[in-house]
């Protein structure tokens, strides 16, 4: 451990066992602290806070833990295992309390409207909607694509919704489909693992696991689409789609939002 | 020192850890050693060391790895002599290796005062070396002094003052016994500076504003006293003619970076690149790529020196590839442009006219909406390090092509606080790509392009190998045939590489350095 991470952790500890944000009553707070969240909050949690990739802050619902020390914690250190980054390196406390600051400022404590039936999006996931054949949730589904357990905490509703209805609408990085043409003419599909300037790796819709250097292949094509079906607003009913996004939205990892 | 004595004193494993005025003046002449950030005064980050070849590349290979343990970004760039590596790291952090294994030697740190107004972690980009003496940046915008044989402080000089803003990441440069720096912090309301301390007291020599105060020449380019706050960060090293006695050096984007509005004008002397004295710090002439900057296209990238042939003449040319998506060849003795031509995907001008000024398209300032620009906030090319091969005679350079969403948000200027009014966001589905990129110096024609998956942070090297050295940030180190592109040996480091390769000999033998992920990596042939 370096001493700069040191620090940090030896900050944490300080104010782990305080849970007021020192800067809480100084004047302009809110808006210094959405000034440094639209730089670095913003590209996940959306311009006003309202989620998108990253959850919707203005709920008022923090699951890294309630007090404001937490907050500093997590937009400090990070989480670990799920897509929120640590930025202790790249702002000064001051700033990470200003974002505290700015997020208690949004927070409304109103869940949105959640329409639909999560029960029966359940169903609709497992039987005739196909999901579970390439998501898992659980432990339960395949592989082809990201593992949705805790999605309903990393995404906001709105996300979720277009996620389904259009999933090439944001295609996240290591989601797009790979296509290797071999020396000998042959071709192999399958989702990316893995690109870079020498090298791929992709899984087949079989869970088959490949890696090719370049050159030792024909050609790498990265294709600007998911390999998720693009038509299911022509394939479910409008309640359908409602009733699935109400499951993603329930699905929180252990615990089971009702 | 001549080449056939050094090579003696290595063998002897014996190196003498002094650097003169003279050795940096004929550092291109000494292959063996890398004593100043761009290898030479002129920036070319070329050796001549050719043992390491196209016909032999692929035998590279990992002589020793030192893993600093410290976090952050590693961008430096190595000086080697005394048969010592000197290598500075994030967050404060230097140490001198030796060159033969790899082992520490002695270890700098100074702990980073809270409270930094940090735009981009805390990174630090070299050593400079004079007499027995180290300097470096320490980020908290101070200037230390260190003995090279033991890593003592010597002594440490405030440059201004953190709380206001002001950080330090560059590597400093030696002319004659002074040690030039710049700053960083046009985020917050800064006003940008080069600075000249003496290298034996540290006492300050000069300083040049590059924002231009209400008064002064070309204070007329800023609204009211928007200059007090316009930025105009000097947080890339700059070269040296020491003919001309001119120091050459980029200057970063006016504040606040992306709301124009407030700061009505050209805005000089910020995204230029200024030509000054080196006895007196005053302005020699200036040229200003991007005018009332609103995309944070900083023009800090090496002013790279080159004696060249331009329409049948010949000329003493400065060459820069700017962020704004431009190469750029202007006269280094008088700032005329010589040579502008595109490198990457533009969308925010036509052209340049024959003054160098650019020709604008409309509606394409940052907006509540999102204004889609070409490139991206980043920019082309941004800061990592370029090479020239006079070998070659091509200029090498890493660029991003990418688009980006530029919003526009308003903001009050507070003391020390993060004030660019705004902020850029990725487009969908549009993730953007890299590329290493050869371009011929004359006419800014790209003679060649290493397409890489994404964008690039690792800077150039060129060698009498007919080889360009550079990283990736999927952790490879990269060689590629110099004039052709075509990648002939690449090694997976398992870190992402924003630094650039360095070479020197040791005990007869080519080596090359590069600092990835958290190590610092030494390569050499093997049979």
């Amino acid at each position: 451990m370096n001493l700069r991470v040191a620090f940090l952790v030896a900050c944490g500890a300080a104010y782990a066992q305080t849970t007021d944000n020192p800067l809480a009553h100084e004047p302009q707070v809110v808006t210094a602290g959405y000034s440094v969240f639209r730089i670095y909050c913003s590209p996940c949690h959306g311009i006003h806070a309202q989620g998108g990739r990253g959850p919707d802050l203005t709920r008022g619902i923090y699951h890294s833990g309630e007090k404001d020390s937490d907050l500093f914690r997590t937009i400090s250190d990070g989480l670990s295992a799920t897509e929120m980054v640590g930025f202790g390196l790249d702002m000064s406390d001051t700033d990470i309390w200003r974002i505290v600051a700015y997020i208690r400022s949004v927070a409304n404590h109103e869940a949105p409207a959640v329409p639909g039936n999560r029960a029966d999006g359940e169903k609709l996931f497992r039987a005739n909607g196909g999901c579970g054949a390439c998501h898992v949730v659980r432990g339960r589904g395949g592989r082809m694509g990201p593992e949705l357990t805790r999605i309903g905490r990393q995404r906001s509703l709105e996300y979720l919704r277009d996620a389904v209805l259009d999933p090439n609408k944001e295609i996240l990085p290591g989601w797009t489909a790979i296509t290797v043409t071999r020396l000998d003419g042959t071709k192999l599909t399958g989702v990316e693992r893995g690109l870079d300037n020498f090298s791929v790796q992709f899984m087949d819709m079989e869970g088959n696991y490949y890696s090719f250097f370049r050159a030792d292949v024909a050609s790498i094509k990265r294709e600007d689409r998911s390999l998720m079906p693009a038509d299911y607003g022509q394939r479910l009913k409008a309640a359908e789609i409602d009733d699935l996004v109400a499951y993603l939205v329930s699905l929180r990892g252990t615990e089971t939002l009702h | 020192m001549r080449i056939a004595v050094a090579f003696f004193l290595a063998l002897a494993g014996f190196a003498a850890t002094t650097v003169t005025e003279q050795q940096l003046r004929d550092a291109q002449t000494d292959p063996a050693t890398w004593l100043t950030y761009g290898k030479n005064y002129a920036g070319w980050r070329y050796s001549e060391l050719g043992e390491i070849n196209t016909s032999n590349v692929s035998r590279l290979a990992p002589r020793w790895i030192y893993q600093t343990g410290q976090s952050g970004s590693h961008e430096t760039t190595p000086l080697v002599f005394g048969g010592m590596m000197l290598v500075t790291g994030p967050s404060n952090h230097a140490d001198a290796l030796d060159l033969l294994t790899g082992k520490q030697i002695w270890h700098y740190h100074k702990a980073p005062p809270s409270g930094l107004g940090l735009c981009c972690g805390e990174p630090n980009r070299g050593f400079a070396a004079l007499g027995e003496k180290l300097f470096k940046v320490n980020i908290e915008a101070t200037l230390v002094a260190l003995d090279a044989r033991s890593g003592s402080v010597l002594w440490e000089k405030p440059i201004d003052d953190y709380k206001k803003g002001f950080t330090a990441t560059g590597a400093p440069i030696i002319v004659k016994n002074r040690v030039v720096v710049g700053m960083a912090g046009a985020e917050f309301g800064t006003r940008g500076f080069i600075d000249a301390y003496d290298a034996s007291t540290g006492e300050r020599a000069w300083r040049f504003y590059t924002v231009a105060a209400k008064g002064e020449p070309g204070g007329d380019t800023w609204d009211g006293d928007s200059w007090q706050r316009g930025g105009g960060s000097t947080w890339i090293t700059g070269t040296y003619d020491p003919e001309l006695n001119l120091i050459y050096w980029g200057t970063g984007n006016p504040g606040p970076g992306m709301d124009g509005s407030v700061r009505g004008g050209d805005n000089l002397y910020t995204c230029s690149l200024v030509a000054i004295d080196a006895d007196t710090g005053k302005l020699k002439w200036y040229f200003q790529f991007t005018p009332h900057d609103t995309h944070d296209w900083d023009a800090v990238a090496d002013p790279v020196l080159l004696d060249m042939t331009v329409k049948g003449e010949k000329v003493k040319a400065v060459v820069q590839a700017d962020r704004n998506g431009y190469f750029y060849a202007l006269n280094r003795t008088n700032g005329k442009l010589l040579a502008a031509a595109p490198y990457t995907k533009i969308t925010w001008s036509t052209g340049i006219d024959a003054k160098g000024r650019p020709q604008l398209v409309p509606g394409m300032d940052p907006s509540e909406e999102g204004t889609k620009v070409c490139p991206s906030l980043g920019g082309g090319h941004n800061w990592s390090a370029t090479a020239y091969s006079p070998q070659t005679k091509l200029y090498y350079f890493g660029s991003t092509d990418r688009c980006h969403l530029f919003y526009l948000h308003k903001q009050e200027y507070r003391t020390g606080q993060w004030y660019q009014a705004s902020t850029e966001a990725e487009i969908p589905n549009e993730p953007g790509a890299g590329a290493v990129v050869a371009v011929d110096p004359a006419t800014g024609e790209t003679r060649w392009r290493f397409e890489m998956v994404s964008p690039t942070s690792a800077g150039m090297l060129a060698t009498a190998g007919g080889l360009v050295f550079t990283g990736d940030g999927h952790g490879y180190v990269v060689a590629l045939d110099a004039r052709t592109g075509k990648p002939l040996w690449h090694f997976q480091t398992g870190g992402n590489i924003i630094a650039p390769p360095i070479t020197y000999s040791l005990n007869g033998k080519q080596q090359i350095a590069i600092a990835a992920g958290t190590s610092i990596i030494t390569f050499a042939l093997v049979n």
